[in-house]
Protein backbone atom coordinates (compact mmCIF):
# COMPACT_ATOMS: atom_id res chain seq x y z
CA UNK A 1 0.00 0.00 0.00
CA UNK A 2 1.75 2.83 -1.13
CA UNK A 3 -0.12 6.11 0.16
CA UNK A 4 0.51 9.01 3.41
CA UNK A 5 -2.41 9.80 5.05
CA UNK A 6 -3.53 13.14 5.02
CA UNK A 7 -2.92 14.49 8.92
CA UNK A 8 -4.43 17.50 8.22
CA UNK A 9 -7.69 18.87 10.04
CA UNK A 10 -9.95 21.81 10.35
CA UNK A 11 -11.33 23.82 13.35
CA UNK A 12 -13.15 26.35 11.54
CA UNK A 13 -10.98 28.33 9.54
CA UNK A 14 -8.07 27.18 11.15
CA UNK A 15 -6.35 24.72 9.59
CA UNK A 16 -3.85 22.13 11.27
CA UNK A 17 -1.43 20.22 9.89
CA UNK A 18 -1.88 17.22 12.42
CA UNK A 19 -4.81 16.82 14.93
CA UNK A 20 -2.47 17.25 18.10
CA UNK A 21 -1.54 20.51 20.18
CA UNK A 22 -0.28 21.12 23.27
CA UNK A 23 -2.85 21.27 26.50
CA UNK A 24 -2.91 24.95 28.14
CA UNK A 25 -0.55 25.28 31.51
CA UNK A 26 1.13 21.89 30.26
CA UNK A 27 3.79 23.19 27.66
CA UNK A 28 4.56 26.91 28.82
CA UNK A 29 4.65 28.82 25.53
CA UNK A 30 6.80 26.01 23.79
CA UNK A 31 10.09 27.26 24.26
CA UNK A 32 11.08 25.20 27.66
CA UNK A 33 10.27 22.23 25.21
CA UNK A 34 12.36 23.52 22.46
CA UNK A 35 15.24 21.30 23.60
CA UNK A 36 12.98 18.22 22.76
CA UNK A 37 10.45 19.06 20.46
CA UNK A 38 10.52 20.20 16.84
CA UNK A 39 7.82 22.68 16.88
CA UNK A 40 7.27 22.95 13.76
CA UNK A 41 6.00 19.77 13.89
CA UNK A 42 2.73 21.16 16.35
CA UNK A 43 -0.48 20.93 15.22
CA UNK A 44 -0.83 24.13 17.40
CA UNK A 45 0.91 25.68 20.29
CA UNK A 46 -2.08 26.28 23.08
CA UNK A 47 -0.16 28.53 25.49
CA UNK A 48 -0.28 28.91 29.35
CA UNK A 49 -3.38 30.84 30.61
CA UNK A 50 -2.80 34.91 29.95
CA UNK A 51 -4.51 37.33 32.07
CA UNK A 52 -4.90 40.82 32.07
CA UNK A 53 -2.76 42.19 35.16
CA UNK A 54 -0.43 39.61 36.21
CA UNK A 55 -1.29 37.23 38.57
CA UNK A 56 1.36 35.94 41.39
CA UNK A 57 -0.72 32.37 41.53
CA UNK A 58 -1.19 29.76 45.14
CA UNK A 59 0.83 28.67 47.58
CA UNK A 60 2.99 25.84 47.72
CA UNK A 61 2.90 22.92 47.52
CA UNK A 62 0.97 22.99 44.11
CA UNK A 63 1.10 19.37 42.85
CA UNK A 64 0.25 16.03 44.65
CA UNK A 65 0.75 12.98 42.83
CA UNK A 66 -2.08 10.68 42.72
CA UNK A 67 -2.84 7.22 41.51
CA UNK A 68 -1.96 7.73 37.62
CA UNK A 69 -2.39 10.90 37.59
CA UNK A 70 -1.86 14.37 39.71
CA UNK A 71 -3.86 17.09 41.36
CA UNK A 72 -2.34 20.73 40.73
CA UNK A 73 -3.02 23.92 41.93
CA UNK A 74 -0.99 26.52 39.77
CA UNK A 75 -3.91 29.12 40.45
CA UNK A 76 -3.12 30.56 36.77
CA UNK A 77 0.23 32.17 37.76
CA UNK A 78 1.53 34.65 34.84
CA UNK A 79 3.15 37.24 34.35
CA UNK A 80 0.10 39.61 32.42
CA UNK A 81 -0.94 40.03 28.91
CA UNK A 82 1.54 42.85 27.75
CA UNK A 83 4.74 40.37 29.29
CA UNK A 84 3.19 38.10 27.60
CA UNK A 85 3.24 40.05 23.92
CA UNK A 86 6.90 40.75 24.67
CA UNK A 87 8.54 37.80 25.66
CA UNK A 88 6.50 34.40 24.62
CA UNK A 89 4.95 35.76 21.42
CA UNK A 90 8.28 37.46 20.61
CA UNK A 91 9.79 34.14 21.25
CA UNK A 92 7.49 32.66 19.13
CA UNK A 93 7.59 34.68 16.31
CA UNK A 94 11.20 34.50 16.54
CA UNK A 95 10.79 30.67 16.75
CA UNK A 96 7.84 28.87 15.61
CA UNK A 97 6.83 31.25 13.20
CA UNK A 98 4.95 28.29 10.96
CA UNK A 99 2.98 26.75 14.19
CA UNK A 100 -0.22 28.45 14.84
CA UNK A 101 -0.46 29.85 18.41
CA UNK A 102 -4.02 29.44 20.23
CA UNK A 103 -3.57 31.81 23.11
CA UNK A 104 -5.29 30.51 26.57
CA UNK A 105 -7.44 33.02 27.37
CA UNK A 106 -8.20 34.12 31.54
CA UNK A 107 -10.22 36.84 33.03
CA UNK A 108 -11.73 37.88 37.03
CA UNK A 109 -14.94 38.92 35.12
CA UNK A 110 -15.84 38.65 31.58
CA UNK A 111 -14.94 42.02 30.51
CA UNK A 112 -11.35 41.34 31.51
CA UNK A 113 -11.33 38.35 29.52
CA UNK A 114 -12.56 40.87 26.26
CA UNK A 115 -9.56 43.29 27.08
CA UNK A 116 -7.01 40.82 26.97
CA UNK A 117 -8.14 39.72 23.44
CA UNK A 118 -8.40 43.03 22.55
CA UNK A 119 -4.59 43.63 23.25
CA UNK A 120 -3.96 40.47 21.70
CA UNK A 121 -5.84 41.22 18.16
CA UNK A 122 -2.86 43.65 17.81
CA UNK A 123 -0.55 41.20 17.01
CA UNK A 124 0.04 39.01 14.25
CA UNK A 125 1.02 35.64 15.30
CA UNK A 126 -2.07 34.49 17.27
CA UNK A 127 -4.06 31.99 15.26
CA UNK A 128 -6.78 32.20 17.74
CA UNK A 129 -7.93 32.04 21.12
CA UNK A 130 -8.93 29.33 24.05
CA UNK A 131 -11.26 30.58 26.46
CA UNK A 132 -10.60 29.25 30.04
CA UNK A 133 -14.03 29.09 31.74
CA UNK A 134 -13.11 25.86 33.28
CA UNK A 135 -10.22 26.78 35.73
CA UNK A 136 -10.54 25.22 39.73
CA UNK A 137 -7.61 26.64 41.07
CA UNK A 138 -8.54 30.52 41.79
CA UNK A 139 -11.29 32.06 43.62
CA UNK A 140 -12.86 34.56 41.26
CA UNK A 141 -13.16 33.90 37.13
CA UNK A 142 -12.27 30.62 36.12
CA UNK A 143 -14.71 27.55 36.83
CA UNK A 144 -16.91 30.00 38.13
CA UNK A 145 -17.98 30.95 34.36
CA UNK A 146 -18.01 27.34 33.26
CA UNK A 147 -20.16 25.98 36.23
CA UNK A 148 -23.61 28.00 35.11
CA UNK A 149 -24.96 28.39 31.31
CA UNK A 150 -25.33 32.30 31.74
CA UNK A 151 -22.32 33.70 33.50
CA UNK A 152 -20.62 31.25 30.37
CA UNK A 153 -22.76 32.51 27.71
CA UNK A 154 -22.30 36.29 28.85
CA UNK A 155 -17.71 35.79 28.81
CA UNK A 156 -18.24 34.02 25.46
CA UNK A 157 -20.31 37.22 23.76
CA UNK A 158 -17.85 39.46 24.84
CA UNK A 159 -14.66 37.49 23.70
CA UNK A 160 -16.88 36.99 20.22
CA UNK A 161 -17.50 40.82 19.87
CA UNK A 162 -13.80 41.68 20.26
CA UNK A 163 -12.14 39.18 17.58
CA UNK A 164 -13.12 37.42 14.65
CA UNK A 165 -10.36 35.24 14.91
CA UNK A 166 -11.25 31.48 15.87
CA UNK A 167 -12.90 31.04 19.49
CA UNK A 168 -12.18 27.56 21.34
CA UNK A 169 -13.98 27.64 24.69
CA UNK A 170 -12.40 25.29 27.43
CA UNK A 171 -15.10 23.53 28.87
CA UNK A 172 -15.01 22.47 32.87
CA UNK A 173 -16.37 19.01 33.80
CA UNK A 174 -17.33 19.90 36.93
CA UNK A 175 -20.26 20.39 35.59
CA UNK A 176 -23.87 18.42 35.88
CA UNK A 177 -24.80 18.05 32.41
CA UNK A 178 -21.35 19.63 29.68
CA UNK A 179 -23.80 19.77 27.06
CA UNK A 180 -25.82 22.34 28.41
CA UNK A 181 -22.73 24.63 28.67
CA UNK A 182 -21.44 23.45 25.48
CA UNK A 183 -25.04 24.72 23.51
CA UNK A 184 -24.90 27.50 25.52
CA UNK A 185 -21.43 28.60 24.50
CA UNK A 186 -22.07 27.84 20.55
CA UNK A 187 -25.23 29.72 20.70
CA UNK A 188 -22.69 32.91 21.47
CA UNK A 189 -20.57 32.17 18.89
CA UNK A 190 -17.76 29.95 19.56
CA UNK A 191 -16.21 28.06 16.45
CA UNK A 192 -15.45 25.24 18.67
CA UNK A 193 -14.79 23.62 22.23
CA UNK A 194 -12.13 22.34 24.02
CA UNK A 195 -12.64 19.58 27.34
CA UNK A 196 -11.89 18.23 29.43
CA UNK A 197 -10.11 20.63 32.04
CA UNK A 198 -9.28 19.37 35.54
CA UNK A 199 -11.32 17.38 37.69
CA UNK A 200 -11.87 19.09 40.92
CA UNK A 201 -9.93 16.48 43.41
CA UNK A 202 -7.93 16.41 46.84
CA UNK A 203 -5.29 14.73 48.29
CA UNK A 204 -4.63 14.29 52.06
CA UNK A 205 -1.95 13.34 54.04
CA UNK A 206 -2.98 10.40 56.87
CA UNK A 207 0.77 10.55 58.51
CA UNK A 208 0.05 14.83 59.23
CA UNK A 209 -3.78 15.12 59.29
CA UNK A 210 -3.04 17.75 56.49
CA UNK A 211 -4.33 18.52 52.79
CA UNK A 212 -1.29 17.63 50.33
CA UNK A 213 -2.05 21.31 48.36
CA UNK A 214 -1.55 24.54 50.17
CA UNK A 215 -4.74 25.54 48.24
CA UNK A 216 -6.32 21.96 49.91
CA UNK A 217 -8.10 21.00 46.58
CA UNK A 218 -6.99 21.50 42.92
CA UNK A 219 -7.48 19.64 39.38
CA UNK A 220 -6.70 16.31 39.10
CA UNK A 221 -5.13 15.33 35.13
CA UNK A 222 -3.18 12.35 33.55
CA UNK A 223 -4.25 8.82 32.51
CA UNK A 224 -6.85 8.45 35.52
CA UNK A 225 -9.44 11.14 33.95
CA UNK A 226 -9.73 9.79 30.46
CA UNK A 227 -12.36 7.73 30.66
CA UNK A 228 -14.51 10.69 32.19
CA UNK A 229 -12.69 12.83 29.15
CA UNK A 230 -13.70 10.33 27.14
CA UNK A 231 -17.29 9.98 28.06
CA UNK A 232 -17.88 13.81 27.92
CA UNK A 233 -16.51 14.33 24.58
CA UNK A 234 -18.79 11.81 23.31
CA UNK A 235 -21.57 13.55 24.88
CA UNK A 236 -20.67 17.32 23.43
CA UNK A 237 -19.65 15.97 20.25
CA UNK A 238 -23.01 14.62 19.98
CA UNK A 239 -24.49 17.53 21.07
CA UNK A 240 -23.21 20.68 19.13
CA UNK A 241 -21.91 21.30 15.48
CA UNK A 242 -19.11 22.97 15.95
CA UNK A 243 -15.63 20.81 16.02
CA UNK A 244 -14.37 19.28 19.99
CA UNK A 245 -10.43 19.32 20.95
CA UNK A 246 -10.57 16.35 23.10
CA UNK A 247 -8.26 16.01 25.87
CA UNK A 248 -7.51 14.50 29.59
CA UNK A 249 -5.26 11.66 30.25
CA UNK A 250 -3.49 11.06 26.68
CA UNK A 251 -0.19 9.31 26.69
CA UNK A 252 -0.20 7.50 23.40
CA UNK A 253 -1.45 7.75 19.92
CA UNK A 254 -3.71 4.78 20.99
CA UNK A 255 -5.79 7.19 23.59
CA UNK A 256 -5.69 10.24 20.89
CA UNK A 257 -6.85 8.06 18.46
CA UNK A 258 -9.98 7.08 20.57
CA UNK A 259 -10.34 10.57 21.77
CA UNK A 260 -11.20 11.28 17.61
CA UNK A 261 -13.31 8.09 17.79
CA UNK A 262 -15.50 9.83 20.30
CA UNK A 263 -16.25 12.57 18.29
CA UNK A 264 -12.80 14.25 18.89
CA UNK A 265 -11.42 16.56 15.39
CA UNK A 266 -8.08 17.06 17.06
CA UNK A 267 -6.24 16.39 20.30
CA UNK A 268 -4.39 18.36 23.55
CA UNK A 269 -1.30 16.32 25.18
CA UNK A 270 -1.25 17.54 28.85
CA UNK A 271 0.22 15.80 31.85
CA UNK A 272 2.14 13.22 29.40
CA UNK A 273 4.88 16.07 28.45
CA UNK A 274 5.80 16.16 32.34
CA UNK A 275 6.50 12.53 31.93
CA UNK A 276 7.81 12.25 28.64
CA UNK A 277 8.71 15.56 27.23
CA UNK A 278 8.81 13.87 24.11
CA UNK A 279 5.16 13.15 24.23
CA UNK A 280 3.51 14.94 21.62
CA UNK A 281 5.23 14.24 18.87
CA UNK A 282 5.26 10.55 19.88
CA UNK A 283 1.58 10.63 19.93
CA UNK A 284 1.94 12.65 16.37
CA UNK A 285 4.25 10.09 15.17
CA UNK A 286 2.46 6.70 16.68
CA UNK A 287 -1.45 8.41 15.19
CA UNK A 288 0.34 8.78 11.65
CA UNK A 289 1.58 5.12 11.74
CA UNK A 290 -1.93 4.28 13.26
CA UNK A 291 -3.36 5.25 9.93
CA UNK A 292 -1.18 3.98 7.94
CA UNK A 293 -1.33 0.42 9.12
CA UNK A 294 -4.85 0.76 9.00
CA UNK A 295 -5.36 2.18 5.15
CA UNK A 296 -6.89 5.26 6.84
CA UNK A 297 -6.12 7.61 4.02
CA UNK A 298 -7.47 11.01 5.73
CA UNK A 299 -6.55 11.53 9.86
CA UNK A 300 -10.56 13.86 10.05
CA UNK A 301 -12.24 10.45 8.87
CA UNK A 302 -11.33 9.29 12.19
CA UNK A 303 -13.61 11.60 13.98
CA UNK A 304 -16.90 10.61 15.22
CA UNK A 305 -16.06 7.41 13.57
CA UNK A 306 -17.43 5.31 16.83
CA UNK A 307 -19.06 2.16 16.02
CA UNK A 308 -22.67 1.95 18.23
CA UNK A 309 -22.08 -1.49 19.26
CA UNK A 310 -19.53 -2.97 21.19
CA UNK A 311 -17.34 -6.04 20.22
CA UNK A 312 -19.44 -9.28 21.33
CA UNK B 1 17.15 26.80 29.24
CA UNK B 2 16.12 30.41 31.31
CA UNK B 3 17.26 33.58 31.22
CA UNK B 4 18.62 33.12 34.58
CA UNK B 5 20.96 30.68 33.76
CA UNK B 6 22.41 31.94 30.81
CA UNK B 7 25.52 34.19 32.63
CA UNK B 8 26.66 30.77 33.97
CA UNK B 9 26.96 29.26 30.77
CA UNK B 10 25.15 25.92 31.71
CA UNK B 11 23.98 24.14 28.78
CA UNK B 12 20.41 22.87 27.26
CA UNK B 13 19.02 19.89 28.99
CA UNK B 14 18.95 16.29 27.32
CA UNK B 15 17.17 13.23 27.37
CA UNK B 16 19.30 10.38 27.87
CA UNK B 17 19.11 6.79 28.23
CA UNK B 18 21.16 5.68 31.47
CA UNK B 19 21.65 2.15 32.96
CA UNK B 20 22.02 1.66 36.65
CA UNK B 21 26.10 0.48 37.41
CA UNK B 22 26.36 0.03 40.84
CA UNK B 23 23.68 0.43 43.51
CA UNK B 24 25.18 0.32 47.07
CA UNK B 25 23.42 0.84 50.41
CA UNK B 26 25.25 3.53 52.36
CA UNK B 27 22.85 3.69 55.91
CA UNK B 28 19.32 2.38 56.91
CA UNK B 29 17.04 4.25 53.95
CA UNK B 30 20.18 5.82 52.19
CA UNK B 31 21.94 4.37 49.12
CA UNK B 32 24.45 5.62 46.57
CA UNK B 33 23.37 4.90 42.46
CA UNK B 34 26.35 5.01 39.91
CA UNK B 35 24.54 5.79 36.15
CA UNK B 36 26.08 5.27 33.09
CA UNK B 37 24.65 8.64 31.83
CA UNK B 38 27.65 9.73 29.24
CA UNK B 39 26.51 12.70 27.89
CA UNK B 40 25.09 14.77 31.38
CA UNK B 41 28.29 13.21 32.72
CA UNK B 42 29.94 15.29 30.25
CA UNK B 43 27.45 18.22 30.75
CA UNK B 44 27.06 18.90 34.26
CA UNK B 45 27.75 21.46 36.72
CA UNK B 46 27.52 21.55 40.57
CA UNK B 47 24.12 22.12 42.27
CA UNK B 48 22.49 20.66 38.66
CA UNK B 49 20.18 17.56 39.36
CA UNK B 50 18.50 14.96 36.60
CA UNK B 51 14.67 14.10 36.68
CA UNK B 52 14.54 10.66 36.40
CA UNK B 53 11.42 8.02 35.23
CA UNK B 54 11.78 5.55 37.85
CA UNK B 55 8.04 4.10 37.49
CA UNK B 56 7.69 3.34 33.73
CA UNK B 57 4.18 1.50 33.96
CA UNK B 58 3.83 2.08 37.07
CA UNK B 59 0.18 3.79 38.20
CA UNK B 60 2.59 6.25 39.99
CA UNK B 61 3.90 8.18 36.64
CA UNK B 62 5.77 12.17 37.65
CA UNK B 63 9.59 11.44 37.33
CA UNK B 64 11.80 12.18 40.59
CA UNK B 65 14.36 14.99 40.74
CA UNK B 66 17.82 14.07 42.12
CA UNK B 67 21.01 16.23 42.72
CA UNK B 68 23.89 14.74 41.03
CA UNK B 69 26.52 13.99 44.10
CA UNK B 70 29.36 13.17 41.78
CA UNK B 71 29.97 12.92 37.68
CA UNK B 72 33.20 11.12 36.59
CA UNK B 73 33.84 9.98 33.03
CA UNK B 74 30.59 8.50 31.73
CA UNK B 75 29.26 8.21 35.57
CA UNK B 76 26.46 10.07 37.49
CA UNK B 77 26.74 9.16 41.01
CA UNK B 78 23.65 9.62 42.66
CA UNK B 79 22.82 9.95 46.74
CA UNK B 80 19.35 8.86 47.84
CA UNK B 81 17.36 8.67 50.73
CA UNK B 82 14.42 6.26 50.50
CA UNK B 83 11.09 8.02 51.04
CA UNK B 84 8.30 6.58 49.14
CA UNK B 85 7.38 4.18 46.09
CA UNK B 86 9.54 5.93 43.97
CA UNK B 87 13.08 6.12 46.12
CA UNK B 88 12.01 2.32 47.26
CA UNK B 89 11.86 1.29 43.53
CA UNK B 90 15.15 3.33 42.88
CA UNK B 91 16.57 1.35 45.86
CA UNK B 92 16.00 -2.18 44.66
CA UNK B 93 17.52 -1.25 41.18
CA UNK B 94 20.16 -3.90 40.07
CA UNK B 95 23.08 -3.41 37.86
CA UNK B 96 21.73 -3.49 34.35
CA UNK B 97 18.29 -1.68 34.88
CA UNK B 98 17.36 0.97 32.43
CA UNK B 99 15.41 4.16 32.60
CA UNK B 100 15.47 7.72 31.30
CA UNK B 101 16.60 10.43 32.77
CA UNK B 102 15.92 14.28 31.97
CA UNK B 103 19.53 16.88 32.92
CA UNK B 104 21.52 18.38 33.22
CA UNK B 105 19.04 20.56 34.96
CA UNK B 106 18.58 24.19 37.00
CA UNK B 107 21.30 26.92 37.95
CA UNK B 108 23.83 25.12 40.10
CA UNK B 109 26.42 26.94 42.36
CA UNK B 110 28.01 30.10 41.78
CA UNK B 111 31.41 30.55 43.04
CA UNK B 112 32.91 33.25 41.62
CA UNK B 113 37.00 33.86 40.78
CA UNK B 114 39.21 35.36 43.38
CA UNK B 115 36.85 33.82 45.97
CA UNK B 116 39.34 31.57 48.33
CA UNK B 117 37.39 30.13 51.49
CA UNK B 118 33.98 28.42 50.95
CA UNK B 119 31.90 27.30 53.99
CA UNK B 120 30.03 24.00 52.65
CA UNK B 121 26.92 23.36 55.07
CA UNK B 122 25.24 19.82 54.50
CA UNK B 123 22.57 18.53 56.53
CA UNK B 124 21.66 14.89 56.16
CA UNK B 125 21.53 14.11 52.58
CA UNK B 126 22.19 17.98 51.97
CA UNK B 127 25.20 16.47 50.81
CA UNK B 128 24.22 15.20 47.81
CA UNK B 129 24.92 18.80 45.43
CA UNK B 130 27.78 19.59 47.52
CA UNK B 131 29.95 16.19 46.74
CA UNK B 132 30.61 17.45 43.27
CA UNK B 133 31.31 21.20 44.49
CA UNK B 134 33.27 20.37 47.09
CA UNK B 135 35.42 18.28 44.69
CA UNK B 136 35.55 21.59 41.91
CA UNK B 137 36.62 24.34 44.19
CA UNK B 138 39.91 21.82 45.45
CA UNK B 139 40.49 21.53 41.97
CA UNK B 140 40.40 24.79 41.22
CA UNK B 141 42.47 25.42 44.65
CA UNK B 142 40.14 27.28 46.78
CA UNK B 143 39.88 26.09 50.30
CA UNK B 144 36.60 24.53 51.83
CA UNK B 145 35.29 23.88 55.08
CA UNK B 146 32.34 21.20 55.77
CA UNK B 147 30.17 21.55 58.48
CA UNK B 148 27.94 18.71 58.44
CA UNK B 149 25.19 17.32 60.43
CA UNK B 150 23.00 13.88 60.60
CA UNK B 151 20.95 12.22 62.50
CA UNK B 152 23.49 9.17 63.06
CA UNK B 153 26.82 8.62 62.32
CA UNK B 154 26.80 6.00 60.07
CA UNK B 155 24.41 8.53 58.02
CA UNK B 156 27.25 11.40 57.95
CA UNK B 157 27.09 9.94 54.14
CA UNK B 158 30.10 11.90 51.82
CA UNK B 159 32.34 12.36 54.93
CA UNK B 160 35.28 10.40 53.31
CA UNK B 161 34.71 12.66 49.83
CA UNK B 162 34.70 15.66 51.91
CA UNK B 163 37.42 14.83 53.89
CA UNK B 164 39.59 13.80 50.62
CA UNK B 165 39.36 17.19 49.45
CA UNK B 166 38.50 19.68 52.21
CA UNK B 167 41.07 21.76 54.62
CA UNK B 168 38.85 20.76 57.55
CA UNK B 169 35.33 19.36 58.34
CA UNK B 170 33.41 19.51 60.91
CA UNK B 171 30.43 16.76 62.18
CA UNK B 172 28.07 17.17 64.64
CA UNK B 173 24.87 14.25 64.90
CA UNK B 174 21.94 14.46 66.68
CA UNK B 175 22.54 11.81 69.04
CA UNK B 176 26.47 12.50 69.97
CA UNK B 177 27.85 8.99 67.83
CA UNK B 178 30.66 11.25 65.94
CA UNK B 179 31.11 14.62 66.42
CA UNK B 180 29.75 17.07 68.51
CA UNK B 181 25.55 16.45 69.75
CA UNK B 182 23.66 18.44 67.83
CA UNK B 183 22.76 20.45 65.03
CA UNK B 184 25.27 21.49 62.68
CA UNK B 185 23.67 25.02 63.20
CA UNK B 186 25.10 24.71 66.36
CA UNK B 187 28.62 24.60 64.55
CA UNK B 188 28.00 27.18 61.93
CA UNK B 189 27.19 30.01 64.66
CA UNK B 190 30.88 30.08 65.63
CA UNK B 191 32.60 29.24 62.14
CA UNK B 192 30.58 31.97 60.43
CA UNK B 193 31.43 34.60 63.43
CA UNK B 194 35.22 33.59 63.41
CA UNK B 195 35.07 35.29 60.13
CA UNK B 196 37.08 32.95 57.40
CA UNK B 197 34.76 32.98 54.80
CA UNK B 198 33.81 34.39 51.50
CA UNK B 199 31.14 32.53 50.93
CA UNK B 200 28.36 29.64 52.33
CA UNK B 201 26.77 27.17 50.28
CA UNK B 202 23.98 25.19 52.31
CA UNK B 203 21.63 22.90 51.38
CA UNK B 204 19.79 20.33 54.03
CA UNK B 205 16.51 20.59 55.70
CA UNK B 206 14.69 24.18 55.11
CA UNK B 207 15.35 25.07 58.54
CA UNK B 208 18.55 24.44 58.58
CA UNK B 209 18.92 26.76 55.52
CA UNK B 210 16.97 29.48 56.83
CA UNK B 211 19.39 29.50 59.94
CA UNK B 212 22.39 29.39 58.26
CA UNK B 213 21.05 32.12 55.88
CA UNK B 214 20.04 34.05 59.04
CA UNK B 215 23.73 33.82 60.29
CA UNK B 216 25.46 34.27 57.28
CA UNK B 217 23.40 37.75 56.88
CA UNK B 218 24.67 38.77 60.10
CA UNK B 219 27.85 38.27 59.30
CA UNK B 220 27.68 39.74 55.50
CA UNK B 221 28.91 36.85 54.13
CA UNK B 222 26.97 35.91 50.89
CA UNK B 223 25.42 32.40 51.18
CA UNK B 224 23.78 30.60 48.55
CA UNK B 225 21.04 28.02 49.50
CA UNK B 226 19.41 24.36 47.43
CA UNK B 227 15.86 24.37 47.95
CA UNK B 228 13.68 21.36 46.80
CA UNK B 229 10.34 21.71 46.02
CA UNK B 230 7.53 19.13 44.67
CA UNK B 231 8.30 19.17 40.71
CA UNK B 232 6.36 17.94 37.84
CA UNK B 233 8.33 19.28 34.47
CA UNK B 234 11.64 20.19 35.37
CA UNK B 235 12.15 21.97 32.80
CA UNK B 236 10.25 25.28 33.80
CA UNK B 237 6.74 24.80 32.04
CA UNK B 238 4.25 23.92 35.27
CA UNK B 239 4.94 25.95 37.24
CA UNK B 240 4.50 23.44 40.34
CA UNK B 241 8.08 23.99 41.98
CA UNK B 242 8.14 27.82 42.93
CA UNK B 243 9.77 29.33 45.70
CA UNK B 244 8.94 32.89 46.86
CA UNK B 245 11.55 35.12 46.32
CA UNK B 246 11.87 39.27 46.64
CA UNK B 247 10.71 39.62 42.79
CA UNK B 248 7.94 37.22 43.45
CA UNK B 249 7.72 33.66 42.63
CA UNK B 250 10.86 31.72 41.01
CA UNK B 251 10.65 28.49 39.10
CA UNK B 252 12.92 25.91 41.79
CA UNK B 253 14.06 23.85 38.61
CA UNK B 254 15.50 26.16 36.69
CA UNK B 255 15.77 29.60 38.21
CA UNK B 256 17.10 27.26 41.08
CA UNK B 257 17.46 24.93 42.96
CA UNK B 258 20.47 27.41 44.18
CA UNK B 259 19.28 30.64 45.56
CA UNK B 260 20.99 33.63 46.62
CA UNK B 261 20.05 33.36 50.87
CA UNK B 262 18.35 36.83 50.71
CA UNK B 263 16.50 36.87 47.78
CA UNK B 264 14.67 34.14 49.31
CA UNK B 265 11.19 34.66 51.05
CA UNK B 266 11.33 32.46 53.61
CA UNK B 267 7.41 31.25 53.79
CA UNK B 268 5.45 28.07 55.17
CA UNK B 269 5.78 26.81 51.73
CA UNK B 270 8.58 24.97 52.16
CA UNK B 271 8.17 20.92 52.04
CA UNK B 272 8.36 19.90 55.11
CA UNK B 273 11.04 18.14 56.06
CA UNK B 274 12.36 14.54 55.39
CA UNK B 275 12.69 11.70 58.62
C1 LIG C 1 16.13 19.68 42.87
C2 LIG C 1 15.92 18.51 43.77
C3 LIG C 1 17.00 17.70 44.10
C4 LIG C 1 16.83 16.59 44.93
N1 LIG C 1 17.91 15.83 45.20
C5 LIG C 1 17.76 14.73 45.96
C6 LIG C 1 18.87 13.88 46.23
O1 LIG C 1 19.98 14.12 45.75
N2 LIG C 1 18.67 12.78 46.99
C7 LIG C 1 17.43 12.48 47.51
O2 LIG C 1 17.30 11.47 48.19
N3 LIG C 1 16.37 13.28 47.29
C8 LIG C 1 16.49 14.38 46.52
N4 LIG C 1 15.39 15.18 46.27
C9 LIG C 1 14.10 14.79 46.83
C10 LIG C 1 13.51 13.65 46.01
O3 LIG C 1 13.13 14.13 44.74
C11 LIG C 1 12.27 13.08 46.72
O4 LIG C 1 12.65 12.58 47.94
C12 LIG C 1 11.63 12.00 45.90
O5 LIG C 1 11.02 12.56 44.76
C13 LIG C 1 10.58 11.26 46.70
O6 LIG C 1 9.98 10.30 45.83
P1 LIG C 1 9.22 9.05 46.41
O7 LIG C 1 8.39 8.49 45.32
O8 LIG C 1 10.14 8.15 47.10
O9 LIG C 1 8.31 9.68 47.53
P2 LIG C 1 6.77 10.05 47.40
O10 LIG C 1 5.96 8.83 47.51
O11 LIG C 1 6.57 10.97 46.28
O12 LIG C 1 6.67 10.88 48.74
C14 LIG C 1 6.91 10.26 50.01
C15 LIG C 1 6.92 11.31 51.07
O13 LIG C 1 8.05 12.18 50.87
C16 LIG C 1 7.65 13.52 50.75
N5 LIG C 1 8.46 14.18 49.72
C17 LIG C 1 8.36 14.02 48.38
N6 LIG C 1 9.23 14.80 47.74
C18 LIG C 1 9.90 15.47 48.70
C19 LIG C 1 10.91 16.44 48.70
N7 LIG C 1 11.41 16.95 47.54
N8 LIG C 1 11.39 16.87 49.87
C20 LIG C 1 10.88 16.42 51.03
N9 LIG C 1 9.90 15.52 51.10
C21 LIG C 1 9.41 15.07 49.97
C22 LIG C 1 6.21 13.46 50.31
O14 LIG C 1 5.48 14.60 50.69
C23 LIG C 1 5.70 12.23 51.04
O15 LIG C 1 5.34 12.50 52.35
C24 LIG C 1 15.55 16.29 45.47
C25 LIG C 1 14.46 17.11 45.15
C26 LIG C 1 14.64 18.21 44.33
C27 LIG C 1 13.48 19.07 44.00
C1 LIG D 1 0.01 21.97 35.77
C2 LIG D 1 -1.20 22.22 34.92
C3 LIG D 1 -1.52 23.54 34.54
C4 LIG D 1 -2.65 23.80 33.77
N1 LIG D 1 -2.93 25.09 33.40
C5 LIG D 1 -4.02 25.34 32.60
C6 LIG D 1 -4.29 26.68 32.13
O1 LIG D 1 -3.55 27.64 32.41
N2 LIG D 1 -5.40 26.88 31.37
C7 LIG D 1 -6.24 25.84 31.01
O2 LIG D 1 -7.22 26.05 30.30
N3 LIG D 1 -5.97 24.57 31.40
C8 LIG D 1 -4.90 24.30 32.20
N4 LIG D 1 -4.62 23.00 32.58
C9 LIG D 1 -5.50 21.89 32.15
C10 LIG D 1 -4.93 21.15 30.93
O3 LIG D 1 -4.82 22.01 29.82
C11 LIG D 1 -5.81 19.94 30.55
O4 LIG D 1 -7.12 20.39 30.27
C12 LIG D 1 -5.90 18.91 31.66
O5 LIG D 1 -4.67 18.78 32.33
C13 LIG D 1 -6.33 17.52 31.15
O6 LIG D 1 -5.41 16.98 30.23
P1 LIG D 1 -4.21 15.96 30.64
O7 LIG D 1 -4.82 14.88 31.49
O8 LIG D 1 -3.65 15.48 29.36
O9 LIG D 1 -3.24 16.77 31.42
C14 LIG D 1 -3.49 22.71 33.36
C15 LIG D 1 -3.15 21.40 33.73
C16 LIG D 1 -2.02 21.14 34.49
C17 LIG D 1 -1.69 19.72 34.86
S1 LIG E 1 8.78 21.59 37.88
FE1 LIG E 1 7.64 22.42 36.24
S2 LIG E 1 8.22 24.52 36.37
FE2 LIG E 1 9.51 23.60 37.84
Amino acid sequence: MTFSTDMSVAIGTLSLRNPVITASGTFASGREFADFVDLSRLGAIVTKGVSLEPWEGNDSPRIAETASGMLNSIGLQNPGVEAFMERDLQWLADNAADTPVLVNVSGHTAEEYARVIERLETVDNVAGYEVNISCPNVDEGGMVFGMHCAPAADVVAKCRRATERPLIVKLSPNVTDVTDIARAVVAEGADAVSLINTLLGMAIDATTFRPKLARGVGGLSGPAIKPVALRMVWQVANAVAVPVIGMGGIMTAEDAVEFMLAGATAVAVGTASFVDPTAVIRVIDGMAEFCHARGIRRAADLTGALVAEPDA
Amino acid sequence: MSDACQDISQGHPLLEHVEVLGNERLAKGVGLVTLKAPRIAAAVEPGQFVHLRIAQGRDFILRRPFSIHRAEGDDVEILYQVLGRGTRELAGMGTGTAMDAVGPLGCGWRVADGVSHVLLVSGGLGAAPLGMLAERLAERGVAVTVAMGAPTDDRLVARELFEGVARRVEVTTDDGSAGMRGFVTLLTQELIAAGEFEQICACGPEPMQRIVAAQADAAGVPCQVSLERLMACGIGACLSCVVSTREGHKRACVDGPVFDAREVVWDASEVPPKH
